[in-house]
């Protein structure tokens, strides 16, 4: 069993946290490259950044999910806060990290974040009920959007019990096995769903943008390739 | 000759005559991701899009339905499917893995698109609402691009678009002789009725400013244009006509880029032509939203685009617009269109001007970036066969939005919310509100040294009909 545990928080681990890293790093590379071949590409290159850059940090602020659909904005705020804030500053990780590597920083009281933990299982539970219960996003949802959400949440209930072995009906270290597996699956899972959007957010209201800014003789090229240039409309 | 068929708006014959649709719309679907700048976009939300469902709840149409094919999401998601299948790597090998089971484009799948895609006005409400910048009035725009290259397309926007680039060289076939005509009409009417000697200059070369209204405005609302020739009279404004083209309608804007483009370079030729240095545009929405893009085809020097209601605005506030000292009585309000206030561009000066005039002016809400789109938006009021959906359901929120006013008057400064709100108010009993253009206002309030007969106050020749296409 420990054999199993080192394994994936050791090899393991790193193997898909440079997955996660570096399959983030060529999606947003990859978009890079498409906003400065759409820049060069633009007839008018004077690009609205200010209204972009507005337009992207407005959705950090907790407050911007309200809005069209306050419960399920509300619901989703309080979920992004848990699952960023709990494991990136529970104590126990950061020791791990830097034991690992010699890297640390200020950690969050253990109660802090194990309520902000419980926080974001109980609204990941409800983002799938909420999503189920209106009739726009459930027409709207496959099985990804039922799925990440818990997929999200599973290590942190086996962290959850991890940390309260009051909580845990089952033995501790095959507790702590599954804790390491589902964070191990989970950053597999980042760069090829759309919880890339945790790096490719920035992006998102600036693609919008360019794609209205025509290239100048995209649509004669275009009736070229189709040779349809010539035909009367 | 028009099929109706399918589709709820007629579409041409040959439409119904393409064959081997899946693969042209695919052929058209790559040579678009290659030349244009919608891959940057298309990919950001076929991997990202969340599927939240905020845009439900900003979409007008879809607050009325109640209808699942309503929701901006899931129109947008018709194309995001299919550039998901064919145009990444992990749909090309998941169609790889599953076979005959893969999600394949077949000839239904675009006719529903035809259908969809014209249900909504790209009106960019929802825009603001998508946490991920999920444009769905993007995504329109480019699928109805892509339909247009199989030659889905209602056959009131080709048939407009080819008049123009092929056939009288405006929207409307109006001659030159016609619009001659009319423009000295228009003066006399301005000398007799408002006592002021405004012209309509035709041809003047060097002239500061080229004029492009919707030409419809010629034929359907005389009154906003004399409010133009005579703000351009009172303030000393130096503009012009060119009778080389007098159009600035821009119908490439609801179905072709490849259309737009070219509709846009004509206009720039013809500014050239006159050696014009600013592009004067009418109230009409599209147009001026269309005109913003001439920096993208006119090269070194590009001409400086001006609304006419930036325009009187700047002419107002700089004293050079005098007003009588009594203020239109009616109660007034203004309808944003969607093209002018969007992302905000224009919201500011029209009310200013409003307030200037009206005694009483009040706000419809929402309202300005947030408004709600009159309904016709996109192109789809040339459609005159589908107008029980336009009216009925896509106009049904502005209906409420307008009688919630208690307006006398609604100030609607595009040719296309013109002609829609006047259906509207049709069609949702609205009898005693009369739409108007802002420049129709302004001539009533403009004090031009003469007692004007009382009379003229609210006198109009225009006359909205049904039937006759507008810009
Ligand atoms: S662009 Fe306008 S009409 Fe189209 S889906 Fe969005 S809100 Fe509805």
């Amino acid at each position: 069993m420990h054999g199993w545990l080192q394994w994936l928080q050791g090899p393991v681990f790193w193997a898909a946290l440079c997955f996660a890293v570096l399959g983030l790093a060529r999606r947003l590379g990859l978009a890079v490259a498409q906003i400065r071949g759409a820049l060069a590409r633009a007839g008018d290159r004077r690009v609205g950044y200010r209204a972009v850059w507005r337009g992207t940090v407005r959705w950090l602020s907790p407050a911007a999910p309200l809005g069209a659909r306050p419960l399920f904005g509300a619901t989703s705020a309080l979920f992004h806060l848990g699952v960023i804030v709990a494991p990136l500053f529970l104590a126990g990780h950061i020791a791990l990290i830097r034991d690992a590597v010699g890297l640390a920083w200020p950690a969050l009281p253990n109660a802090a974040a194990t309520a902000l933990a419980l926080a974001a299982v109980v609204a990941a539970v409800a983002l799938v009920i909420e999503r189920l219960a209106s009739r726009a996003t459930r027409s709207l949802s496959g099985f990804q959007e039922y799925a990440l959400p818990l997929v999200v949440a599973l290590p942190l209930v086996t962290g959850l019990l991890v940390m309260h072995p009051a909580w845990n009906p089952a033995p501790y270290e095959p507790m702590l096995l599954l804790h390491a597996a589902t964070a191990d699956l989970l950053l597999v899972l980042v760069p090829v769903t759309k919880l890339s959007h945790v790096a490719l957010f920035p992006v998102t209201q600036l693609a919008t943008e360019l794609a209205w800014h025509f290239a100048p003789d995209a649509g004669a090229k275009v009736g070229l390739a189709l040779g349809r240039e010539g035909e009367p409309i | 000759m028009a099929t109706r068929g399918k589709f709820s708006y007629y579409v041409e014959p040959r439409a119904l005559q393409v064959a081997d649709r899946p693969r042209k719309f695919l052929a058209a679907f790559a040579a678009v991701l290659e030349h244009g700048n919608y891959a940057v976009a298309l990919d950001s939300y076929a991997r990202l899009v969340a599927r939240c469902g905020r845009c439900a709840a900003s979409c007008q149409l879809y607050a009325v339905t109640g209808e699942d094919q309503d929701i901006p999401c899931h129109r947008s998601e018709l194309l995001l499917r299919v550039y998901r299948r064919y145009f990444t790597t992990a749909g090309l090998l998941k169609a790889r893995v599953s076979g005959a089971s893969a999600f394949t484009l077949t000839d239904d799948y675009l006719d529903r698109m035809g259908e969809q895609f014209y249900r909504c006005t790209a009106c960019r409400r929802c825009r603001v609402e998508c946490p991920l910048g999920v444009d769905h009035g993007l995504v329109t725009h480019l699928a109805r691009w892509l339909l247009a290259e199989i030659d889905v397309v209602p056959k009131a926007l080709v048939a407009a678009v080819r008049e123009q680039l092929e056939g009288a060289g405006n929207t409307s076939a109006v001659s030159v002789a016609g619009l001659k005509d009319t423009c000295e009409f228009l003066e006399e009417e301005l000398r007799d009725t408002w006592g002021v000697e405004a012209k309509f200059p035709f041809d003047v070369e060097g002239a500061e400013y080229v004029f492009f209204p919707a030409v419809s405005d010629y034929l359907l609302e005389a009154d906003t244009l004399m409010g133009n020739a005579a703000v351009m009279h009172v303030s000393g404004g130096s503009w012009t006509i060119g009778t080389g083209n007098f159009d600035g309608i821009n119908y490439g804007l609801f179905y072709s880029d490849r259309m737009f483009e070219r509709i846009i370079r004509r206009l720039i030729a013809e500014v050239r032509r006159l050696k014009g240095r600013k592009v004067l545009v009418g109230e009409c929405g599209h147009a001026t939203r269309s005109a913003w893009c001439i920096p993208a085809y006119a090269g070194a020097d590009p001409p400086e685009v001006v609304n006419c209601l930036e325009y009187a605005w700047r002419m107002l506030e700089a004293g050079r617009i005098p007003l009588k000292p009594e203020r239109i009585p009616e109660r007034v309000t203004y309808h944003d269109p969607c093209n002018l206030a969007r992302v905000g561009r224009i919201t500011e000066e029209p009310r200013e001007i409003l307030k200037a005039i009206c005694a009483d002016y009040v706000e419809m809400t929402p309202n300005r970036t947030r408004n709600y789109c009159c309904g016709g938006g996109g192109g789809t009021v040339s459609l005159d066969e589908i107008r029980p959906f336009r009216t009925g359901l896509m106009g049904r929120k502005k209906a409420e939005q307008i009688r919630a006013t208690g307006a006398q008057l609604v100030v609607a400064p595009c040719a296309n919310c013109k002609k829609q709100l006047r259906e509207v108010c049709e069609d949702h009993g609205l009898e005693g509100v009369k739409v108007v253009g802002l420049h129709e206002l302004l001539l009533r309030a403009m004090d031009f040294g003469v007692a004007a007969p009382a009379a003229a106050a609210g006198a109009g020749l225009a006359a909205a009909g049904d039937s006759s296409p507008t810009g």
